[in-house]
């Protein structure tokens, strides 16, 4: 299957009093179907890579494509799921409404069964009429989660997703991104600064430098595709990973 | 018990405060200070009959129609001046220089410009009103979280969505706190309003009694605007806690945690 988003060179500086390096020179693409995990120090400029890639940060030079087609705004089939998920859900509306606002063009019924089936895909059909603020972290990010499933997007971006809910729903959370990513056939990209999830989750995991940032390594990570929090991260290949991406995050915050 | 208890904290002091009046008055034998007793029987026979219609109701038109107005263009306004940068730039020493001009001061020359008529109150009013609606949007537009900004955006809730979905619920809290501040500079610009050159109104009318002696009757005015702004304070924290209850509930929540 063909490449369905492409980073061209892609440089990012913030001008100002100083001009300020972001993102040097990236590199990559992702093909159709491809579950890529994006791991760096912090201040690598992992989120002006996803605000680049989803078209709502101008690159100051060199592209990104989506299917073929420059992206300059954000694409008709690209969803986000934010870290705060907190602020990323509209606090006026209700969770069944929420979800449904990006498909506020589609007729009622459809809208209706993607929203239902939505919603219960991440195991929320009860609490479709609560607000976003009655429900705990881990199941508003459900609630984002849902919005981005039931949009039906060609690419979801998610840029540490799960930084702010607890190690439990963590879990459960990774779980429910590989279950989806399996049964749905959407190419994600997944931000992170945890090597166990970027490990745990990807089928190839991009290390990024230090700003400006550059990749470091681009590691395909050969664990069967049925995997489970237990045996998976008890594994042998799974430690000889995790041990080879921390000494490469190790040497990206040395600079190296 | 705790509706009792509500009830008390509600009305005790207004209850206190007539009372003390009704006993302070009661002996009273100076003209402009008549007893609360003949005040309050004033009242019933002056505003229950004609001048409900005649006086009250023409007062209260205008006010809601002066505050439609600024509503409506207070919120358009400071919607375009909270999110463009630029729009800020070119109005903010306009508005700084409209601002600071009392509204009163219009009257001569909104008489003038609009003549005596309902047009040139109702232009009063809303040169006042529209300010706080004005302001506060702007400054709620503006601090539309960037998080949900670029949620919408990514979306693709735009144009009139955007508007509708974002922009204006985003700014909510603060738009409700321009139109309560601007409700009453409202009333106060409705009375100064009949001031001039009026044939009806509550304003007019207090005027009428005070210059007819009717001292009682002009007390009994008084009495009047206090309790139509008690009314429409009553009003409008009812269409407050219908808009705003996702925002309190918010609220709550993000406390009890």
């Amino acid at each position: 299957m063909g490449d369905l988003l492409e980073v061209r060179h892609l440089r990012k500086a913030y001008a100002g009093r100083r001009t300020v390096e972001a993102i040097g020179d990236l590199d990559f693409t992702v093909p159709q179907g491809e579950l890529l995990c994006v791991i760096g120090p912090s201040g690598a400029g992992k989120t002006t890579l996803l605000r680049c890639v989803a078209g709502l940060l101008p690159p100051t030079s060199g592209e990104v494509r989506l299917a073929g087609q420059p992206v300059t705004g954000p694409p008709a089939g690209m969803a986000v799921v934010f870290q705060e998920y907190g602020r990323s859900l509209f606090p006026w509306l209700s969770v069944r409404r929420n979800v449904a606002l990006p498909l506020r063009h589609l007729p009622r019924d459809r809208r209706d069964a993607l929203v239902s089936q939505a919603l219960a895909a991440v195991g929320l059909s009860d609490v479709d009429d609560a607000y976003p603020w009655q429900l705990s972290g881990g199941m508003q990010q459900r609630v984002a989660i849902a919005r981005a499933v039931a949009y039906e997007p060609s690419v979801l971006l998610m840029d540490e997703p799960f930084a702010a809910v607890d190690a439990q729903t963590r879990a459960e959370l990774e779980d429910l991104v590989r279950s989806l990513w399996a049964r749905l056939g959407v190419t994600i990209m997944f931000i992170t600064h945890d090597i166990d999830e970027a490990v745990y989750l990807g089928q190839r995991v991009l290390v990024l430098s230090r700003a400006p940032t550059s990749i470091l390594e681009d590691i395909r990570i050969d664990l069967p595709a049925q995997r489970d929090q237990l045996g998976t991260r008890g594994s042998a290949e799974f430690t000889a990973l995790r041990g080879h991406l921390y000494e490469q995050i190790q040497r990206a915050k040395r600079g190296g | 018990m705790r509706v009792l208890r509500r009830a008390l904290a509600l009305l005790g002091l207004p209850v206190l405060l007539l009372a003390t009046w009704w006993a302070a008055s009661a002996q009273s034998t100076n003209v402009y200070y008549p007893p609360l007793r003949t005040i309050l029987r004033t009242f019933r026979h002056v505003w229950f009959s004609d001048r409900l219609r005649n006086d009250v109701l023409p007062s209260v038109l205008r006010l809601l129609g002066g505050y439609a107005l600024a509503a409506v263009l207070g919120i358009a306004i400071g919607v375009l001046i909270g999110e463009s940068r630029t729009v800020r730039g070119v109005v903010e020493p306009v508005l700084e220089f409209l601002r600071a001009i009392p509204p009163p001061v219009l009257v001569p020359v909104l008489i003038l410009l609009a003549g005596i008529g309902d047009t040139m109150k109702v232009l009063v009013i809303t040169s006042g009103c529209i300010w706080p609606v004005l302001l506060n949007t702007a400054a709620g537009v503006r601090a539309t979280d960037q998080v949900l900004a670029d949620t919408a955006e990514c979306y693709r809730v735009r144009g009139p969505a955007r508007l509708r979905y974002l922009v204006l619920p985003a700014a909510s809290p603060q738009i409700m706190t321009g139109l309560r501040q601007a409700l009453s500079i409202g009333i106060i610009l409705m009375v100064i309003s009949e001031l001039f050159a009026a044939n009806n109104g509550l304003g007019y009318a207090v005027v009428q009694f005070q210059r007819g002696f009717d001292i009682p009757e002009m007390w009994s005015g008084i009495f009047m605007l206090g309790l139509l702004g008690l009314a429409l304070a009553g009003l409008f924290a009812l269409a407050e806690r219908w808009i705003l209850g996702w925002y309190h509930g918010q609220r709550r929540a993000s406390r009890s945690r």
